[in-house]
């Protein structure tokens, strides 16, 4: 795998980390920015705000002035976005190659000296309020899973959606906004991934032209993980208009640093992954208590949660649902898998892992990805060899260690009468 | 300029022994092929009285075939790493699979069993239609779902191109499984199919596998049904409000009729669109958005199909903003109409579109798709080269008549989920207002 591509590191003194990863393969390029904050830096009272942040990066700096940053990229012909989680925030370019040092001016621009305006801030503040009502509160699955993860998690700031409460949404001013840029956007805290037609040395020369004069910012706040022990089964139930009963259930699980993290990958496919994964296989076409069903095992910087959800029928029992995942937990906790699944697994995690790394932009993104998480990009290069290490006796026993009934947290949603 | 201006890869083609013809490019570094076998007719064939019927068996087709039943299918594919999709539009059905290299033979054998010999398990039949009607049912707690449904429905009306590819609640409760096995036997055939294999793959070595694959898939139809043209939106003039009481936003759609695909238009109605809707410093975006904050989204688009098209534009606000944001996107759209876009504005859309072009085209799925379309529609061996070129020989002239052609010339179809009172007063303007229920809907 690294024999297709080679990737060229540099650290500016302002502690800028660059990294750069050439090939031909088409004239384009991509730049993502990886910030090191994301929604488990917030505090009560200002959730959300990192995501609200995300949206104030558009809206012009000292060079650019407001609405620049896409009329210029675009022009050029480029796009842009960018996308916040609960650990990271990331900003991505992707245009034509001639145009790298217009790019660079611009992501400097604002990481230098980004205006932040009252009349900005009211007017992304009614759109991330728009988005909000669009992807939680007139969407049932979004209404959940705000709940369950309230659920699991009492003291750690996981607790809360990264998109924010609305009542903190709606209570940000400018200064907390100036605060975190401060803060958490300098240069000490951020990675920048550049892929494509590119050539390394020259690159790092333009970025240093570019950043050199930024200032490092100050040493991020440690996150303080006070999250108590769990000790039983944490149930809400919830009533709301919609036409079939929904179900989540969720585990804690550890950091992704933890080295059972990777056997949970595997897990994940075992149980949940493909049509012909075993809770597919059981709950959806061999008992048919639901239509459909999923697993989400997300890598967290702080310990994250194993998450299952099904999708009901109208006249479904959220009750079944439960027993029967619960059946297939056991069987992998009392029996283990088999050395066939097991090979499957990281059959298909290595598939995974070439076809996010075929595109330029798959490139920065799973590399800068690795080096967040992981703490460095080689890392994720070596996880075909980690995974080719697990066991199946090593998956049965994560099976044990986290999916305890004592762990759970379940959030069943009944349709209400009105609907 | 170092790089060939060709986007595409280098094909080579054959034809099987047996009638279907197969397009190999090669590209890439990584050790990955994707296989893309399209299948004419679409869902645009569906019977009158069985809509959702190709849709529903394109599905089926992987729960089960004479030597492999579905969980024997799923393994076959997944433990190589592999993956197949299955999807039905309007005038075609895709069976896609990306899988390691060294796994091509199997993975061909896998496809070619189920376009041959699928066997429709009577289980498997009930399963998935309790899956489908269980799926209409909850598609009601999709407000942006049923908007667009309700948008097709007002566009085209008792078309072909007019109702959802999986059909409806009352159409999929009705089918039988002697359906499925007569559409499958009547209607699909390698002489209207074409396989396209890209990345890590080379022709000679492709080809054994694939005649072995499709051995005595042969005949059928010689041609596809296409659907007549429609020379007026069905809801032309008219408001449709889909009643979700509880909702706290409306959803907002605007729409009609436009050109097909591959027609000439095209070009100039991209950069006209790009201005208007398109990227994130069109028009729509700036006033709905950046200046008015009444919208986390706003685009407009061209969708455009073998015998006809649409145009619209899709949004969302707060219900009490409903009224605002349907002046503001219809107000832009007229000014586009009568004006077209500025110099300025022509010159960016034409950059935006022709810079990004080579990244719609990066992935092996990608190509595979560009190359199946481009025999699909008939767009002629230049239509992917030459994209960027075309896109910047556009001038004013031909964005302003673009923009006179399709931005709502006649009143548009008007289509609003959410609590129906307030919406209905908010759209009473824009035509003769039906308030439907969401369930009429699926």
């Amino acid at each position: 795998m690294p024999a297709l591509f080679r990737v060229h590191e540099a650290t500016l003194r302002n502690g800028l980390r660059v990294r750069v990863v050439p090939s031909t393969e088409a004239p384009v390029v991509s730049l993502y920015t990886f910030f090191g904050v994301g929604s488990r830096n917030e505090r009560p009272g200002l959730t959300g705000i990192s995501h609200l942040f995300e949206h104030m990066m558009f809206n012009g700096a000292a060079k650019y002035g407001a609405n620049q940053f896409d009329e210029v990229l675009e022009s050029h012909g480029g796009r842009s976005n960018a996308y916040t989680t609960h650990d990271q925030t990331v900003y991505y370019e992707e245009f034509a190659a001639d145009a790298l040092e217009q790019v660079l001016d611009l992501e400097s621009d604002r990481m230098g000296s980004l205006a932040i305006s009252d009349g900005m801030l009211e007017r992304e503040r009614e759109v991330v309020k728009e988005e909000r009502r669009l992807r939680v509160d007139n969407e049932v699955m979004g209404l959940i899973d705000e709940e369950l993860q309230a659920l699991v998690y009492q003291a750690h700031p996981y607790r809360w959606p990264v998109i924010g409460w609305m009542g903190d949404i709606e209570a940000i001013q400018r200064a907390d906004c100036e605060a975190y840029f401060r803060t958490y956007y300098a240069p000490g805290n951020a990675v920048l991934w550049i892929a494509g037609d590119v050539d390394p040395e020259a690159t790092v020369r333009k970025v240093r032209r570019a950043y050199g004069s930024i200032p490092r910012g100050p040493a991020i706040p440690a996150v303080v993980n006070a999250e108590p022990t769990q000790r039983g089964e944490r149930r809400s139930v919830l009533s709301h208009p919609a036409q079939a009963p929904g179900l989540l259930v969720a585990y804690r699980g550890p950091s992704v640093t933890h080295p059972d993290a990777l056997t949970l990958d595997v897990l994940e496919f075992i149980l949940a992954v493909g049509e012909g994964s075993r809770l597919n296989r059981r709950l959806v076409y061999e008992e048919k208590v639901a239509v459909d069903v999923g697993m989400d095992w997300s890598w967290r910087l702080d310990p994250g949660v194993l998450l299952f959800h099904a999708e009901l029928a109208p006249d479904g029992d959220p009750a079944l649902v439960e027993a029967a995942l619960y059946r297939e937990i056991a069987r992998i906790s009392e029996e283990g898998i088999t050395e066939r699944e097991l090979t499957k697994a990281k059959n298909n995690l290595r598939a995974h892992l070439m076809r996010e790394l075929t595109t330029s932009s798959g490139r920065a993104h799973a590399l800068g990805n690795y080096e967040s998480y992981l703490g460095s990009w080689r890392a994720g290069l070596r996880l075909p060899e980690r995974y080719a290490a697990v066991e199946a006796s090593s998956v049965r026993a994560a099976a044990a260690r986290y999916l305890r009934p004592s762990q759970r947290s379940v959030v069943t949603l009944f349709p209400e009468a009105s609907a | 300029m170092k790089h060939a201006d060709r986007i595409l890869p280098a094909r080579a083609g054959f034809t099987t022994a047996d009638g279907l013809d197969v397009e190999v490019a090669r590209r890439g570094r990584v050790p990955l092929v994707s296989i893309r076998l399209v299948m004419q007719p679409g869902t645009a064939a569906d019977p009158p009285a069985r809509p959702g019927l190709v849709d529903f068996t394109v599905k089926l087709m992987r729960r089960g075939t004479r030597l492999l039943d579905a969980d024997a299918l799923n393994e076959a594919v997944e433990f190589v790493g592999a993956s197949l999709g299955v999807y039905a539009a309007e005038d075609f059905v895709a069976l896609a699979v990306t899988t390691p290299a060294e796994h091509l033979g199997e993975m061909l054998d896998v496809l070619g069993q189920m376009v041959r010999e699928p066997t429709f398990p009577p289980d498997e039949f009930d399963t998935e239609q309790a899956r489908t009607l269980a799926q209409f049912s909850n598609d009601v707690d999709d407000p942006g779902l049923l908007a667009d449904r309700a948008l097709q429905r007002a566009i085209w009306g008792s078309h072909p191109y007019g109702h959802d590819v999986a059909g409806n609640r009352v159409s999929v409760e009705a089918l039988r499984r002697e359906d499925v096995v007569a559409l499958h036997r009547d209607v699909f055939g390698p002489r209207i199919s074409r396989l396209v294999l890209v990345g890590d793959v080379d022709v000679h070595a492709a080809r054994p596998f694939v005649e072995r694959a499709f051995a005595g898939w042969r005949d059928g139809p010689a041609r596809p049904v296409v659907p007549p043209r429609l020379s007026q939106a069905a809801g032309e003039g008219r408001v449709v409000v889909v009643d979700r009481p509880n909702q706290t936003q409306a959803q907002v759609r605007l729409g009609s009729l436009a050109y097909c695909r591959g027609e000439p238009a095209t070009f100039a109605a991209q950069v006209m669109n790009a201005a208007l809707g398109g990227g994130f410093t069109s028009r729509l975006v700036r006033e709905v958005r950046v200046k008015r904050g009444l919208s986390y989204g706003v685009g407009s688009s061209f969708e455009t199909m073998r015998a006809g098209g649409s145009f619209s534009v899709s949004s969302f606000t707060k219900v009490k903003t409903t009224k605002l944001l349907l002046d503001v996107i219809l107000g832009e759209v007229a000014r586009m109409r009568e004006r077209g876009p500025t110099k300025a504005e022509l010159e960016k859309a034409q950059e935006y579109l022709a810079g990004l072009f080579p990244l719609r085209v990066e992935t092996n799925e990608a190509v595979a798709s560009a190359i199946a379309d481009l025999w699909l529609y008939s767009l002629g061996e230049d239509w992917v080269d030459d994209y960027r070129v075309r896109i910047r020989g556009v001038t004013r002239a031909d964005a302003a008549l673009a923009a006179s052609t399709f931005c709502f010339p006649r009143p548009p179809a008007v289509v609003l989920v959410g609590p129906a009172e307030a919406l209905a007063r908010a759209a009473e303007a824009l035509g003769e207002v039906t308030v439907m229920s969401a369930t009429e809907l699926t």
